[in-house]
């Protein structure tokens, strides 16, 4: 019955995010902000970044160029939240999940992980062309004392599931029921936002109802410059990004191999 | 000692023989288990996968053990529906040859997710829109219809066949085998085709994705033509490869030689479909999103020779051998074909699974290249192990080739 | 009924076929898939009431307000507070990861003692009242043997309460030996003091500025106070094209400030001044400068007549003569081209503001350097105007009473420093915190014992090696650190204090911040350990040293001094967490307290003090290359430190959600990265992710290598705050300290370690 008032009210939102290239100095803190949001493990040694669980990873490129003509640009990569449309109308990983355990909530736009669904096949993270996929290859584990910082709002994960970028969902449940115990039908602009958008310095990050006119990132992303990682692809993410930098919007593009288009890892 | 189970009239090598070969098969499939138990007991970390390569080694070696144990639902097909009575010499072969493959499947995907326990959930909460719930589904179903298909051979062991129950069950299984191999046949062909789908389906990886036709990507008919064309040519590899260890003919010639000239049409058949794929692909599927061919190889190893051996060396080949009589008909060049049939089969598993995750996506991917380490390698190869134990079992105390009393009376 | 064979085996087959299709087998699979999801070892956080509080961080001289979450009487986040001057809701990535500090095995847990050699990190637990009395009894033997002046401490700041405790404890212990970490603020008080004789920390109003003019400082690598320079790059960036404000970088890597800038110029390294000087030609000789200012409110532009009627060369002959152009491009490299330009639109902006301090500013630099910055503000006319600088005072607090000094204590503080400072040759320098080591192990200096407080000198000071020669001769070192440092690692005692999340103290305003604000260090969760504040502690030491020293100390607790100290202020810092003072910097007509009145190109500060200036040229800001130390045939390559955001290189190790984001080219396994050309690397035959051995005429160290179209040929970039001997093995072992490899190259005039890099080879190692 509470799970029923919980839900929107009937009321649809498309949550998505707008990043400023610009502004984004690529510091780390929305990447800090979500482990420590998200209970996020950690081992001695994270430097294999193969292996090791961010949801939120800020990527650093490179336009390829000799000194004193290199430049670099940070691109923070949270989940994207693919909609997908026309021929592929289902997000890319959703469809191949074979046990139901994310899903694409159709009231929020957002893609959930049941970590306690997930059996480990990783044939969601095959689907996901934006490694935001993690494994978790090793039980997570916290130095002694140290689980007393977790969080009650999201539950650790055990080895050998996969977990993703929630857009902070709890979050939203938080404002939620808030709401709702105020008697209120809607959920506020500033009532949701993720720890990312929260805890960036530079305001990078613009988080908010896409559909919604009112909210910020309903304009930002329609904003000149703005672009979408690997929109080709047909993945329709809700993620956008924007940036006066030529080469930076070539990040846009899917890889063309060696002979590149001005965007390479740095 | 043993030689009140032996089938009447063949010759077996004396037991303590059989039982050091035996224990040597074991030495390696213990290695395989001890992977298998790292990897259940320490967590997956134990391998050479990561992120990038969620898909790796073992769900290459998946794809290939099904497509390679294909020749037992197709020469069933053959057998009891297209009814090419011949074949009725080397049926019960192919069966234990896809049981082994099958159960490796199972065996391999247990090890694969980690936590097996938890593999319930793709039954219990079943997703029809994944490729990968009808892949889990078929299997399971059809290997139970393979163990079926077994059941009446160990029934019909000598001693146990002294038993009237058992000796009536078997022979109504025998009776119902059409029925059964009907069965068999459909789920092997969604099963084949929808492990086909697994990589097709991925658009967001332009290397694995493919359109196609309804919900089935191209991918699904071609692995469901692949995994026919080269099944057949394992069951005579393996079938030639019994005969070397057991030191003797066990199937008369032209039973191989149907199944080979089969596998050469279906194989001719495939490359053309094949290299039509490839051509739409990278010229259309590809080059829309904005992914020019080179992209896909810029990476060593999973160069443009990769390409080049999969469809032409592993490929032309083979078919070339296979559909020439007497190319086909000289021994050696025939094994040369099936293996190098086979081997194709494998590449290009490995190369719609993991070469699908190893190609960069974004333009800032950095390139990883992938090695499996001693724990894949070890259980990837235990249902060699496993299986040459089963094969040597089954041909020691069943009898599975009928043509043997014939072709060597004693 | 007989149960035959055929019986049995029918009604085998029959109960699995019931079985099968009963619930049974499907329950128990389904229990035990469900079972896997709860695996005992995987933690299940407790709920509990939710609630925030506000409090301020103290991890880096930033100060930003924070709001934890708590739940229950867990602190489970730590997050950027709203509203908060500084930050005003963000929060950089050592910041949010202070919750790992807090519950990381690297506190320290309660009083320890050192029982091994010393650096083998064994301790045992003390109970706090032997670990007060053995401090009471060796200061106070050290007191009586009339050697007061031996002790030493060393604290992170010095303004705010809890650094002012050690220094009155000083004073009235009788020691003159109060040392506060280097930073880049020692060398900007210095020349503030200098042109505009002010005794007052440097104010950059960021926000306002439409040009910056950025002289290597790592504006967005955590220079200033972090979160609020990012913020001020957001504004900058903020706004339709043609309102964005214009960055420009002067550094020889392409750090992410120089990656961030409309334009960067890789100038080489040190030759800073030289183009600031070239700017500064490039202005006066278009008369690009602001002429009110130069000629109402400056001294020492034009040539000059002193009292006895002698001529001085002023700022303008200075640079007409020396730093043309094509001068200043041969020095730096850069076209002379492109420093006209530089020059002119820094000139013609808006608002345009030299900023300096290289890196995160953890270094002091040479003086001259800063004054050249200095003067090109001052060129521009936008001292203490929107968008300049200024100079800026603290919040102002109730001042202590005088403290009474007996005679021990006179003769202790009339002691010559052990560092130097306030000598005859450094008389206007208040401390040289990168020099005790030297004066300790070359000029008979002596420390008997040393008290560090929330610094790391152990870690941060440079030539690590003379550093634990130093250390080596100090035969007692206490620390109250509250985590396991390097300092702490390598001391005798460890009187923890209470992390800052759990302890009460005053937070003085952030480095570069243009407005005094005083922010409020809240218990926001009980101590964890058995930890004691650190203020309390000292004035525990005090009153069981007895007379004068524990009489300088009136107060029963830290809190009340705290309360005393803030006066009227104390209800609006308890209950808004803050405290701004209303502060608009003075118009030029009083802005300058120098000899002359006025902003002084040419700082007669010096014969004030008594400092005997030769040279015309040395009054006035010039460039005067700081020589970075070994001999280039042997040491070909320059290293220079990185600073990185991500990266704590200060007192705070980094906490392993920081180390975590470390790129993959940073840090390998245990091993760190340098950066180095292409170019070079092939002079040198080294390759990508390669071994090498890293030599300076300080150290060596084993490092990999990172080939990177971002830095200069011929210098090494090293990642600067790794390499730690202490904290858990979540960090330390990580690495090479970089500071290890680096030592201390003085400032002619203010003696401050003008250090900005070291020659050094890198050879290549198989593995």
């Amino acid at each position: 019955m509470k799970e029923e008032h919980q839900k929107g009210h009937g009321k649809t939102y498309k949550y998505g995010m707008v990043v400023d290239l610009d502004k984004c100095t690529g510091c780390g803190a929305c990447m800090v902000a979500c482990m420590a949001e998200n209970n996020i493990s950690f081992r001695k040694d994270d430097t294999n970044k193969l292996v090791s669980n961010f949801w939120m990873r800020v990527y650093k490129i490179s336009n390829g160029l000799p000194f004193p003509d290199a430049d670099i640009s940070y691109i923070p990569r949270p989940c994207m939240h693919c909609e997908g449309h026309g021929h592929h109308h289902a997000t890319p990983c959703v469809s191949v999940c074979p046990a139901c355990a994310t899903d694409y909530d159709h009231e929020t736009g957002i893609v959930s992980q049941v970590y306690t669904r997930c059996f480990g096949c990783r044939y969601c993270m095959a689907a996901c062309p934006y490694h935001a996929r993690v494994f978790n290859w090793w039980d997570p584990r916290w130095p002694e004392g140290m689980e007393k910082y977790l969080s009650p709002d999201v539950s650790p994960r055990m080895r050998g599931v996969v977990e993703k970028c929630s857009f902070c969902f709890h979050r939203l449940q938080r404002a939620r029921n808030k709401a709702y115990a105020e008697k209120r039908r809607e959920i506020g602009e500033d009532e949701y936002q993720t720890a990312c958008t929260e805890a960036c310095p530079g305001g990078a990050i613009t988080f908010g109802d896409l559909d919604n006119p009112e909210h910020k990132v309903c304009k930002l992303k329609d904003a000149p410059g703005t672009f979408r990682l690997l929109e080709k692809l047909g993945t329709n993410p809700k993620v956008y990004y924007t940036t006066t930098r030529d080469w930076v919007q070539k990040a846009a593009d899917v890889y063309v191999g060696n002979e590149g288009n001005g965007v390479t890892p740095a | 000692m043993d030689s009140a189970l032996i089938p009447e009239g063949v010759k077996r090598c004396p037991l303590k023989w059989f039982a050091v070969w035996i224990g040597i098969l074991n030495v390696p499939l213990m290695v395989g288990v001890v992977g298998a138990l790292l990897c259940w007991g320490l967590a997956l970390n134990q391998t050479n996968m990561n992120n990038n390569y969620p898909f790796a080694l073992w769900i290459a070696a998946d794809l290939g053990v099904i497509a390679l144990g294909a020749g037992a639902f197709f020469t069933g097909f053959l057998r009891y529906i297209v009814k090419i009575d011949e074949l009725n010499n080397i049926v019960n072969f192919t069966v234990v040859i896809g049981v082994i493959c099958y159960a490796a499947a199972l065996g391999i995907l247990a090890i694969d997710i980690g936590q097996p326990l938890r593999g319930w959930f793709i039954f219990w909460h079943a997703n029809v829109h994944s490729m990968l719930t009808e892949v889990a589904f078929c299997i399971s179903c059809y290997f139970m219809v393979l163990c079926i298909e077994y059941v009446p051979l160990i029934l019909e062991n000598r001693q146990i066949d002294k038993f009237r129950f058992p000796h009536a069950f078997s022979h109504r299984l025998h009776e119902m085998m059409p029925a059964i191999a009907a069965v068999g046949v459909f789920l092997s062909f969604f099963h084949q085709g929808s492990l086909g789908g697994v990589p097709g389906v991925l658009y967001g990886r332009p290397f694995a994705y493919r359109e196609g036709f309804l919900v089935w990507p191209w991918t699904f008919f071609l692995f469901i033509l692949s995994a026919i064309a080269c099944g057949p040519c394992f069951t005579i590899l393996i079938t030639k490869i019994t005969e070397k260890f057991a030191r003797k003919q066990l199937v008369k010639r032209n039973v191989i030689d149907i199944l080979a000239r089969i596998s050469g049409w279906l194989l001719a058949g495939y490359l053309v479909l094949k290299i039509l794929d490839t051509v739409y692909w990278v010229s259309s599927t590809a080059a829309n999103v904005g992914a020019p061919a080179g992209s896909f190889y810029a990476n060593e190893p999973f160069g443009v020779w990769v390409l080049i051996t999969e469809v032409g060396i592993l490929g032309v080949i083979p078919a070339i051998i296979l559909l020439t009589k007497r190319a086909r008909e000289n021994q050696p060049l025939l094994m040369l074909a099936c293996l190098l049939n086979c081997t194709g089969i494998f590449m290009n598993r490995w190369i719609m699974t993991v070469q699908s995750l190893a190609v960069p996506v974004m333009p800032f991917d950095k390139f990883f290249s992938y090695h499996p380490n001693w724990v894949e390698w070890a259980t990837t190869l235990m249902p060699l192990w496993a299986g040459a134990i089963v094969i040597s079992l089954s041909y020691r105390y069943l009898p599975i080739f009928p043509q043997e009393k014939e072709l060597n009376p004693l | 009924m007989k149960m035959d064979r055929r019986s049995f085996i029918i009604f085998s087959l029959g109960a699995g076929a019931g079985i099968t299709f009963s619930p049974l087998p499907w329950k128990l699979t389904d229990d035990m898939a469900i079972w896997t999801q709860n695996w005992p070892w995987t933690p299940v956080p407790p709920e509990g009431v939710v609630t925030h509080a506000d409090s301020v961080c103290n991890l880096c001289p930033g100060g930003c307000g924070i709001t934890v979450r708590k739940v229950g009487d867990r602190v489970t986040k730590i997050e950027g507070r709203e509203g908060y001057q500084v930050n005003n809701g963000g929060i950089c990535p050592l910041g949010a990861a202070g919750l790992q500090l807090l519950y990381g095995p690297w506190r320290v847990q309660s009083p320890l003692r050192r029982v091994g050699k010393r650096g083998s990190g064994q301790f045992e637990t003390i109970s706090w009242e032997d670990a007060i009395d053995e401090v009471v009894k060796k200061l106070g033997d050290l007191r009586v043997k009339g050697q007061a002046s031996t002790v030493a401490c060393i604290t992170g700041l010095d303004r705010g309460t809890v650094p002012q405790l050690f220094d009155r404890f000083l004073k009235a212990y009788g020691s003159p030996n109060f040392i506060r970490t280097a930073s880049a603020g020692d060398t900007y008080e210095f020349a503030l003091g200098l042109m505009q004789g002010a005794t007052a920390s440097v104010g950059y109003d960021l926000e306002r500025a439409s040009f910056i003019l950025s002289f290597g400082s790592g504006l967005i690598e955590g220079w200033g106070s972090p979160v609020r320079v990012i913020k001020a790059h957001s504004v900058w960036r903020s706004g339709n094209k043609k309102d964005r404000a214009t960055l420009v970088q002067i550094e020889p890597r392409l750090s992410n400030t120089a990656a961030k800038a409309d334009i960067w110029y890789a100038a080489n390294p040190g030759t800073e001044a030289a183009l600031a000087l070239g700017l500064a030609h490039v202005i006066v000789k278009g008369s690009l400068y602001n002429a009110d200012f130069v000629k109402n409110y400056a001294f020492g532009f034009e040539d000059w007549n002193d009292s006895k009627g002698q001529n001085h060369m002023g700022f303008k002959s200075l640079v007409l003569s020396k730093y043309s152009p094509e001068a200043v491009s041969k020095i730096t490299g850069l076209s002379a081209k492109d420093i006209v330009k530089l020059a002119q639109d820094f000139a013609k902006a808006d608002r345009p503001l030299a900023v300096w301090g290289r890196g995160k500013g953890t270094l002091p630099g040479s003086l001259y350097e800063c004054m050249a910055v200095h003067a090109l503000n001052a060129l521009v006319g936008n001292i203490n105007k929107p968008g300049g600088v200024s100079t800026r005072p603290e919040v102002a607090t109730q001042a202590w009473p005088e403290v009474k000094q007996d005679s021990t204590a006179e003769v202790g503080c009339s002691k010559p420093r052990v560092d130097g400072a306030g000598s005859n040759r450094y008389p206007l320098t208040k401390c040289l915190p990168e020099r005790w080591p030297k004066e300790i192990n070359e000029n008979g200096g002596t420390i008997q014992a040393l008290l560090v407080h929330e610094a790391d000198p152990f870690y941060t000071t440079l030539d690590s090696a003379a550093v634990a020669k130093a250390f080596d001769r100090i035969p007692f070192v206490v620390s109250f650190s509250s985590y396991m440092d390097d300092t702490a690692y390598n001391a005798d005692l460890i009187l923890p204090n209470h992390q800052y999340l759990e302890r009460l103290e005053d937070f003085p305003t952030p480095v570069g911040l243009q407005k005094p604000i005083l922010g409020l260090l809240q218990p926001v969760v009980s101590p964890q350990f058995d930890t004691r504040h650190v203020g309390d502690v000292l004035m525990t030491i005090a009153k069981g040293i007895g007379g004068t020293v524990a009489e300088a100390f009136p107060w029963d607790n830290y809190e009340t001094v705290l309360k005393e100290t803030m006066g009227d202020k104390w209800h609006t810092l308890e209950k808004a967490g803050y405290v701004e003072a209303d502060y608009k910097p003075p118009a030029w007509g009083k802005a300058f307290a120098t000899p002359s009145g006025k902003f002084e190109f040419c700082a007669t500060a010096f014969d004030k003090a008594g400092m005997r200036i030769s040279k015309d040229m040395d009054y006035l800001p010039h460039y005067q290359p700081i020589q970075p130390e070994g001999d280039e045939a042997t040491y070909p390559l320059i290293l220079m430190p990185v600073e990185l955001i991500r990266l704590a290189d200060g007192f705070i190790g980094n906490p392993p959600f920081c180390t975590k984001t470390l790129e993959a080219t940073e840090l390998k396994g245990n091993e760190l990265f340098v950066e180095v050309n292409p170019k070079t690397a092939a002079d040198y035959r080294l390759s990508e992710g390669q071994h090498a051995i890293i030599e300076t005429p300080k150290g060596e160290g084993k490092v990999l290598v990172h080939l990177s179209e971002g830095i200069m040929p011929g210098v090494i970039g090293m990642p600067k705050g790794l390499g730690h001997v202490g904290y858990d093995d979540y960090l330390a072992g990580k690495g090479v300290n970089v500071n290890s490899l680096m030592g201390v190259v003085e400032d002619p005039i203010s003696g401050l370690c003008a250090t900005w890099g070291i020659r050094a080879k890198l050879t290549s190692v198989l593995s």
